[in-house]
């Protein structure tokens, strides 16, 4: 393939950076690491861009923790402008498929959730100060993962089960007991959240203001 | 700490979302029942998905924390309300991260920022001696970052940190691919003078 490059190496050099990465198609990239075999200057610049690649992932993986906290509180404030802006212009459309809103179902359906998360959450808290509600799962009948940080859910009846398994993915959860007689669930940060900084707290913090979730609380260890 | 977690488990952790965006399929899933039935759940998980993302690459651009939030949600705004027209002509990812790159640049037209290397960042303070490698690497790499022009700047965050591929950047920066390749060319011939130890190389190579 190398004969339809006019200068091989110059363009070879320039696709190190998909090279790298991974993301060369395939007939790039057997041209590519072809003439990166017999070329030591571009051996070189590949390493090199290697370790730049995972320095920045690296960097990038570390920095936005603090951020995490933050992602709730601005997706209510859009979440905020959204309404606002739609009850201030009613839908006249008549075609409701066309990505038009309906904002007094919205509003309605926000509400039930809000009377039935308050609830649950009443129930929840009520549950917490009992001196017997210690957790759902007996520890002794899962000894791999009675260490595991653990925080205790409710979900939103509206929540799907769709939904719920993308929430627990995005926090590195998973369920270990559930539903309770509360409707509570135990789950467990996987080692791989733990490992990134994520603990039962702040896991059970970001999760108890998601529109999802009724209640979260961390499982004391 | 000690954990057996179940084989195979797919996990996104937020902190590791960046470098493993979803897949397409499942991102235009959710963009399909915003569209359909203006489904708030698929939206914030649509939301989720790219606030990290989103995050970085502003701060990348020196946009100013406060505006941060504003660019994302000025963003989101843009797919709400446009979910149903979005045609699939690009990936989802690509519109959706050029929708907050074009924010930002007016953003920081608006502002009339300079980029934030200017004024917070003090290269003096490096420690090339410090036996925290990573960190002192971190430095270099702020350092060096911070030098490029934001649009080389961005082709490489986007290559690195967010995996694109360069097809990808050029939709994203609404480019030609031949730009994308000089961007990152240029970008890596700057960080060669700043990132000698990062890089492994003495600036001599090319």
């Amino acid at each position: 393939m190398n004969s339809r490059i006019p200068d091989t190496h110059a363009e070879a050099w320039a696709l190190l950076p998909w090279l790298a990465n991974g993301r060369l198609d395939t007939a790039d990239r057997e041209w590519v690491e072809a003439h990166a075999q017999s070329c030591a200057e571009c051996r070189t610049e590949l390493a090199a861009q290697k370790r730049v690649a995972t320095q920045m992932q690296r960097d990038a993986a570390e920095a936005p923790a603090s951020a995490a906290n933050d992602e709730q509180r601005s997706f209510n404030k859009l979440w905020s402008r959204i309404e606002a802006s739609e009850a201030a212009a009613p839908v006249t459309n008549a075609n409701p498929g066309a990505g038009r809103r309906a904002p007094p179902m919205v509003r309605w359906l926000a509400a039930a959730v809000v009377v039935q998360a308050i609830g649950l959450g009443v129930l929840g808290f009520g549950a917490m100060r009992s001196p017997e509600f210690v957790t759902v799962t007996k520890e002794e009948a899962r000894p791999n993962r009675s260490r595991a940080p653990a925080v205790r859910i409710v979900f939103s009846p509206a929540a799907s089960i769709e939904t719920i398994n993308t929430l627990l993915e995005h926090q590195g959860l998973q369920i270990v007991d559930g539903p309770g007689t509360q409707g509570n669930f135990t789950a467990i940060l996987s080692a791989d959240a733990v490992a990134s900084g994520a603990s039962a707290e702040s896991v059970a913090g970001v999760m108890s203001k998601d529109p999802n979730v009724s209640f979260a609380q961390p499982i004391a260890r | 700490m000690p954990l057996k977690i179940v084989e195979n488990q797919s996990i996104e952790n937020p902190a590791l979302r960046l470098a493993t965006p979803p897949s397409d399929a499942s991102e235009r899933a959710l963009l399909d029942r915003i569209a359909k039935s203006q489904d708030q759940a698929a939206f914030r998980t649509l939301y989720g998905s790219y606030y990290q993302r989103l995050s970085r690459l502003l701060t990348r651009m020196s946009v100013r924390r406060e505006d941060i939030e504003e660019v994302i949600n000025d963003t989101f705004w843009v797919v709400w309300t446009k979910a149903g027209e979005f045609r699939g002509a690009s990936q989802l990812s690509t519109w959706i991260i050029g929708i907050a790159y074009r924010r930002a640049l007016n953003a920081l037209r608006r502002a009339k920022l300079r980029p934030v290397a200017d004024h917070e960042f003090d290269e003096d303070s490096i420690s090339v001696e410090s036996s925290e490698e990573d960190e002192t690497n971190q430095q270099w790499l702020s350092l060096g970052l911070e030098r490029l022009p934001v649009e080389q700047r961005m082709a490489l965050e986007l290559t690195y940190t967010l995996g694109h591929s360069c097809e990808e950047v050029a939709a994203i920066l609404d480019c030609p691919v031949n730009t994308v390749k000089t961007r990152l060319f240029r970008a890596r011939e700057t960080l060669k003078q700043v990132l000698p130890r990062l890089a492994g190389m003495s600036g001599d190579h090319a």
